[in-house]
């Protein structure tokens, strides 16, 4: 049988294998990755046991749990907050609910950005004015206009002075946080955000639970 | 037709081959996305389908970029047709159940608002690439690849196709 340049099994063996390994090599990494890092260093309020989420009024019982899944780059989480943000901070002031934001960042790396500072934020016990002001400027996804100088001014806005904000958006302090949080939602099933579970449940999209201020405010008190 | 058969077979691999690197690479940038997809499709317990969301777009390069260069057809082929035909399975469910999601095939997916969701063209348009892979399975002998030729007496005939 003649043989053909090019044609013989050793090249075609060897790119089989190139191929197949290389993608081996880099998947078994990826997969790594994505498993909870319990050693990241985790901003002022949150808690592991709740998904990583900041958590407000943790210490209450009784009331409603609200969970809060959003991106801050997602234009409709945006809405969101517009419409229902002060009835949520209402009702962490009043103490009427445990609150937790769990900060995901499956847009991009802008906002890996934007959660790592919104993290920052907490340690100043800023959190909410941040979050507030991420939501009110969002830009164009990814368009480089979340970068870290962005985000630490943003920071002055709400009334942060301190250095070590700043040097902890810039360093990306919680970066690794990030991570948790969304390997948190993966595992809650969260499939689109804004997703909001009250007590466990997520409310009812398709019954505009999420875009009108009374049906949200009614799923909420249900309980 | 002999003669023929070759050069559909290389038409088959580029676009089924293409398609796939295509699909992969888009969903690669962004896996939590991918991941999201899977979820969506509300069919498999969530760390399957969140293993999956990862495994998948790697495992579309890898037969996509083995189709192009036409290294292990045969058996490309019939993982692609596989490939398609559980793509095939969990959009018709999806479908039938009335979920609203992104089919997530290039990157995106998880839910959408009602009424959005698109069902029917990813669905012929997997069924089209799964034809491709059954063909590549029963036909791997294709023209530019790196597998051997047949039989010595086509090998002879046919000249130099590399």
């Amino acid at each position: 049988m003649a043989k053909q340049p090019g044609k013989d099994n050793f090249t075609r063996n060897l790119v089989i294998a190139v191929v197949v390994g290389v993608l081996l090599i880099m998947l078994v990494p990826t997969l790594l990755s994505r498993q909870t890092d319990s050693s990241a260093s985790i901003p002022a309020n949150v808690s592991a046991d709740r998904g990583y989420g900041v958590v407000f009024n943790g210490e209450l019982t009784g009331v409603p749990v609200v969970d809060i899944y959003e991106d801050f780059q997602c234009p409709v989480c945006a809405q969101f907050t517009q419409l229902n943000g002060p009835y949520i901070e209402s009702l962490i002031a009043e103490k009427k609910a445990t609150v937790v934001y769990h900060t995901l960042s499956f847009l991009g790396p802008e906002s890996v950005n934007a959660a790592n500072a919104a993290a920052c934020s907490a340690d100043e016990g800023k959190f909410l004015d941040y979050h507030r002001l991420l939501m009110m400027n969002q830009k164009q996804e990814n368009s480089g206009a979340w970068d870290n100088t962005f985000l630490a001014s943003l920071g002055q806005t709400a009334g942060i002075t301190s250095q070590k904000f700043s040097s902890c958006v810039n360093k990306g302090e919680y970066v690794g946080w990030v991570s948790n949080v969304a390997a948190a939602g993966a595992k809650a099933n969260v499939n689109s955000t804004p997703t909001v579970f009250v007590n466990g449940k997520e409310i009812d999209r398709n019954a505009s639970e999420y875009f009108d201020a009374a049906k949200f405010k009614a799923a909420v008190e249900r309980g | 037709m002999k003669k023929i058969q070759p050069w559909l077979g290389l038409a088959a691999r580029l676009i089924l081959g293409g398609t796939l690197i295509a699909a992969g690479y888009l969903k690669f940038d962004e896996l939590d996305k991918s991941q999201m997809a899977v979820r969506a499709y509300e069919m498999l317990p969530i760390p399957l389908a969140n293993f999956l969301g990862i495994f998948v777009p790697f495992f579309e390069l890898a037969i996509g970029i083995l189709l192009v260069i036409g290294a292990a057809v045969r058996i490309s082929g019939a993982l692609s047709a596989l490939l398609m035909i559980g793509f095939m399975i969990a959009i018709s469910q999806a479908w039938a159940r009335g979920l609203s999601i992104d089919c997530g095939c290039f990157g995106g997916g998880g839910q959408v608002p009602e009424g959005e969701a698109n069902y029917l063209t990813p669905l012929l348009r997997d069924t089209g690439l799964a034809l491709l892979g059954i063909y590549l399975t029963l036909f791997p002998h294709t023209k530019f690849g790196l597998d051997k030729s047949p039989a010595p007496a086509t090998q002879l005939g046919e000249s130099n196709n590399g």
